[in-house]
């Protein structure tokens, strides 16, 4: 198309050959303003009211909302399956056996769990 | 004698039409400032001065009648650019009628006249590409005289035609090539 046009171009450049009369558009200005006729003008406010103005903020706002909403929603799924498979391996034991010194060290383990298990790890390492 | 040059803010004049007491002003501005622009599109529409002065005029009195309507959602320009495109329509199509020429035919018998115009003063060539644009279709012609003459950009013709950038593009460039047609019979 480019080649098209610029062929075009070459040949005829952007003036169509029009002309107006000298002062025309002075002239016609004046005419044409001197000729509208009365019109009844209903006053409008064109001032953005305080909506307007807003809500692009606003919008902006709830869509961060959005975002916050959506991460609060993922992570409590994430935090759900963790405890369902924390419910599942305390059930099973190997929680137990693979978190023994959280267990210790935040107090959730009474001394009696504790002398029980120090047993049993003493009894492993005998063994061995 | 020093003349001051009013510069034009367009959200001024927009806001200042809207009130009883400074529309008239500032539709003055309106047509000083675009009185040029929407003739040259109305001419190479018409073709003749005088059809395009009377087209010009009447783009004007039917944006100032109807000026309520106007609620500065479009730009002003795309605004008078739709008037001035439907007077221009509208005139031809009269014209044609007042001609004998059926509606479906072209555009051509506007150009008949160009010989004798005293505000042509365009070559041979000139006048044969005049008569190339005006067997083009309407909307052709328009999307032509726009992107080729007034080097708009083909968002804005969009706004002003309500068609799309793509459609403007293939309008284009059929008219292009039926230009080039059009010039290979005649050369």
């Amino acid at each position: 198309m480019k080649n098209e046009e610029s062929e075009i171009l070459n040949r005829f450049g952007r003036d169509a050959g029009f002309r107006v009369p000298e002062g025309y558009f002075d002239d016609f200005n004046e005419r044409m303003a001197a000729m509208l006729p009365e019109v009844e003008i209903t006053e409008v406010d064109t001032k953005p009211t305080l909506w307007v103005r807003l809500r692009p903020y606003l919008y902006l706002a709830a869509m961060f909302a959005g975002v916050w909403c959506m991460m609060k929603v993922f992570n409590g799924f994430n935090q759900n399956i963790s405890t369902e498979q924390r419910v599942s391996e305390v059930a099973s034991g190997i929680y137990m056996e693979n978190n023994a010194d959280e267990f210790i060290m935040s107090g959730c383990a009474s001394d009696y769990d504790i002398m029980t298990y120090e047993d049993s790890v003493m009894m492993d390492e005998e063994a061995r | 004698m020093a003349t001051t040059q009013r510069t034009y803010d367009e959200a001024a004049v927009i806001e200042q039409l809207h009130h009883p007491s400074t529309a008239r002003a500032a539709f003055g501005q309106v047509i000083a400032h675009y009185s040029s622009t929407l003739y040259w599109q109305i001419r190479r529409m018409v073709i003749d001065h005088d059809d395009a002065n009377d087209v010009l005029q009447n783009t004007f009195l039917k944006a100032w009648t109807s000026i309520d309507n106007f609620r500065g959602d479009a730009k002003l320009s795309t605004w008078l650019y739709k008037i001035a495109i439907n007077e221009s329509i509208t005139f031809i199509n009269k014209k044609k009628a007042q001609n004998n020429v059926s509606l479906d035919d072209d555009d051509s018998f506007l150009v008949n006249t160009l010989e004798s115009d005293e505000w042509f003063d365009g070559d041979e060539t000139q006048r044969l590409l005049q008569q190339a644009i005006a067997t083009l279709p309407e909307k052709q012609r328009l999307v032509f005289n726009m992107r080729y003459y007034d080097e708009m950009k083909y968002e804005d013709m969009s706004e002003i035609l309500g068609t799309s950038t793509g459609a403007l593009k293939a309008s284009y460039h059929h008219a292009m090539k039926k230009i080039e047609a059009f010039f290979a019979e005649h050369d």
